[in-house]
């Protein structure tokens, strides 16, 4: 049928972590205990029954796509209440555009906080991106220069953003293809520099981290040393399409070897971080996407165990 | 203008179509050049609405064939660029656009399936209506006040006129079935959309229904409705048909709330 997807998320029983949810309406800041959710999942459309039906033990928590629940009703909005009850979730926004040097979209900050009163979320998060200018959507996570100029000006946005909203968001990582010759940094130095700017909180995709250092030839390690581990609060897990020469971010094959192994090198570095699985294509069962989900607990939580 | 700003315009109109400046922005490499580097978003734009929009025109994609759909899409892309959060919002101007982009005989049955998948998307997640009107209710209404009741609908319901036998061959596209011949019918025939248990459903209505469902809508009592029935009913009818409509009505699960008793 024509609905467009969603996302979700799960409570993980961890009483042994001590752990702080961010309330909707309260600031935190970096001094506070980092909020550990556990292992999640991207909710879709195609696994809503199954979810409903089975309530799956083994996710923690769901993370929707808030665009696609911003919706007068239907279908979407049933599923996203129903699996609410049973998981906590987050909120993950593709259209904030907070690069675009368009004015701030205070309509869909509107719409955004309405589906947060009715999610109440663990937090939100968009992307380090712009996605179109003179009021068009191009619909894609365009990259942004890496310069003062870029800094300063998401930095600032970021900041009303979370204004407006009353407390702190996050801010995730692109894949990208290009560089832009007028760069004049790493990605991680400028990631770091606006989260610090901006006061706000990393989502930080291991797939993306290898995608753009093998478009970019970087060493991926750098990057992860480069960031505020502090600030890291959720990862993101995905496949992704290798052309041989490029490598785009599908979201719709299995996790690859060398993602799993420098989302380890996270794991040793950053602690308990809440870790979803994110499909967006060739969307198998949920079993499968379960089963990578259970790797991923595999890896991280030895790590886990020893830094709590 | 800023100078990031001056870069925004310049990529999104690479991606768009129009110049090729933004190359000179980007950083070539051995293996990928900046045109190949670029290449990836302007593919990935492209095939993302166009995929959106098979979505929500899902029997009309099938009907045209991919390739033909996906021209018509890249045309329709350049008149109607996205300028919503959610692609949710892409199709909407479509129904209306196919009537340019098909200038032939073709124009009206493609204009009347692609505004039928698209009304079925607008039912799909129009506002829910948590209490409905049950037939048990009408126990609470009392024979004198029938003539002044009035009429609610829910949100999740919507009409349209139609000479084609749309529903029929949309309904055949969607199960992957050979859709019947088409037709056309001398006068447009009203379908009924609406949505009940998160199912779209629909109907055809004969026309003295379809005027009584669009007074009820409009406001209009069932006196008024049962003084209009007259063009098609005879009098001693009328009462016994419009009630019969009224539990017709109830039944679908269209109402949600009946006033003035």
């Amino acid at each position: 049928m024509k609905c467009t997807d969603l996302v979700g998320a799960f409570f993980y029983p961890v009483d042994t972590i001590d752990f702080i949810y961010p309330s909707c309406t309260g600031q935190m800041t970096q001094s506070s205990t980092k909020p550990f959710l556990g292992f999640g999942l991207g909710l879709r459309a195609e696994h809503y029954q199954d979810i409903l039906e089975h309530r799956p033990e083994n996710v923690d928590w769901f993370e929707i796509i808030s665009e696609n629940y911003m919706v007068d009703g239907g279908k979407p909005l049933y599923y996203l209440d129903a699996i609410r009850q049973d998981y906590p979730m987050v909120m993950h926004g593709v259209s904030m555009s907070l690069g675009s040097t368009d004015e701030l979209d205070f309509d869909y900050l509107e719409q955004l906080e309405a589906l947060m009163e009715r999610v109440q979320p663990r937090w939100f998060s968009d992307h380090l991106c712009w996605t179109g200018v003179d009021h068009k959507n191009m619909h894609d996570l365009l990259p942004l220069p890496y310069t003062e100029e870029a800094i300063v000006h998401i930095a600032d946005r970021i900041s009303r953003v979370q204004d407006f909203i009353g407390q702190q968001m996050l801010i995730e990582n692109l894949s990208s293809y290009i560089t832009y010759r007028e760069d004049a940094m790493p990605e991680w130095e400028f990631l770091a520099a606006i989260a610090a700017r901006a006061d706000c909180y990393l989502l930080l995709d291991i797939n993306n981290i290898y995608v753009s250092s093998f478009n970019h030839r970087y060493d991926p390690i750098d990057y992860l040393d480069g960031v505020p581990a502090a600030r890291v609060w959720q990862h993101h897990l995905a496949g992704h399409t290798n052309d041989g020469n490029l490598i785009i971010d599908t979201h719709d094959q299995d996790i690859i070897d060398p993602v799993w192994a420098l989302y380890l090198e996270a794991a040793k570095r950053f602690g308990p971080v809440s870790t979803m699985i994110e499909r967006d294509g060739n969307i198998p069962e949920l079993g499968q996407v379960l089963a990578e989900l259970e790797q991923a607990r595999r890896i991280a939580e030895p790590w886990y165990q020893s830094r709590s | 203008m800023t100078h990031l700003r001056e870069l925004q315009l310049r990529f999104q109109d690479y991606l768009t179509g129009g110049s090729e400046a933004i190359e000179a922005d980007i950083v070539s490499t051995e293996k990928a050049l900046a045109e190949h580097r670029l290449g990836a978003y302007y593919n990935a734009y492209r095939i993302r609405l166009i995929d959106a929009l098979a979505v929500d025109y899902a029997a009309l994609e099938k009907l045209l064939g991919r390739e033909a759909f996906e021209d018509m899409a890249l045309d329709y892309l350049q008149r109607y660029p996205s300028r919503q959060p959610s692609l949710r919002w892409f199709g909407q101007h479509l129904p209306a656009y196919l009537a340019e982009y098909y200038r032939d005989k073709d124009a009206e049955f493609v204009c009347e399936l692609a505004n039928y998948e698209w009304v079925q998307t607008t039912v799909f997640d129009a506002s829910d209506s948590v209490e409905l009107f049950q037939l048990e209710d009408m126990a609470r209404v009392e024979a004198e006040t029938w003539p002044l009741l009035t009429f609610d609908f829910k949100a999740a319901l919507l009409w349209l006129d139609m000479h084609w036998n749309v529903p029929q061959i949309e309904a055949a596209l969607d199960n992957g079935q050979e859709p019947p011949q088409r037709q056309r019918g001398d006068i447009a025939q009203r379908w009924l959309l609406w949505r009940h248990a998160y199912k779209i459903h629909w109907r055809s209505l004969d026309v003295h229904e379809a005027w009584a469902l669009e007074q009820a809508a409009s406001g209009a009592n069932f006196a008024e409705i049962c003084e209009g029935l007259l063009e098609w009913v005879d009098a001693q009818q009328i009462a016994l048909v419009a009630a019969g409509f009224l539990k017709q009505w109830i039944g679908d699960q269209l109402l949600v709330r009946i006033g003035n008793y």
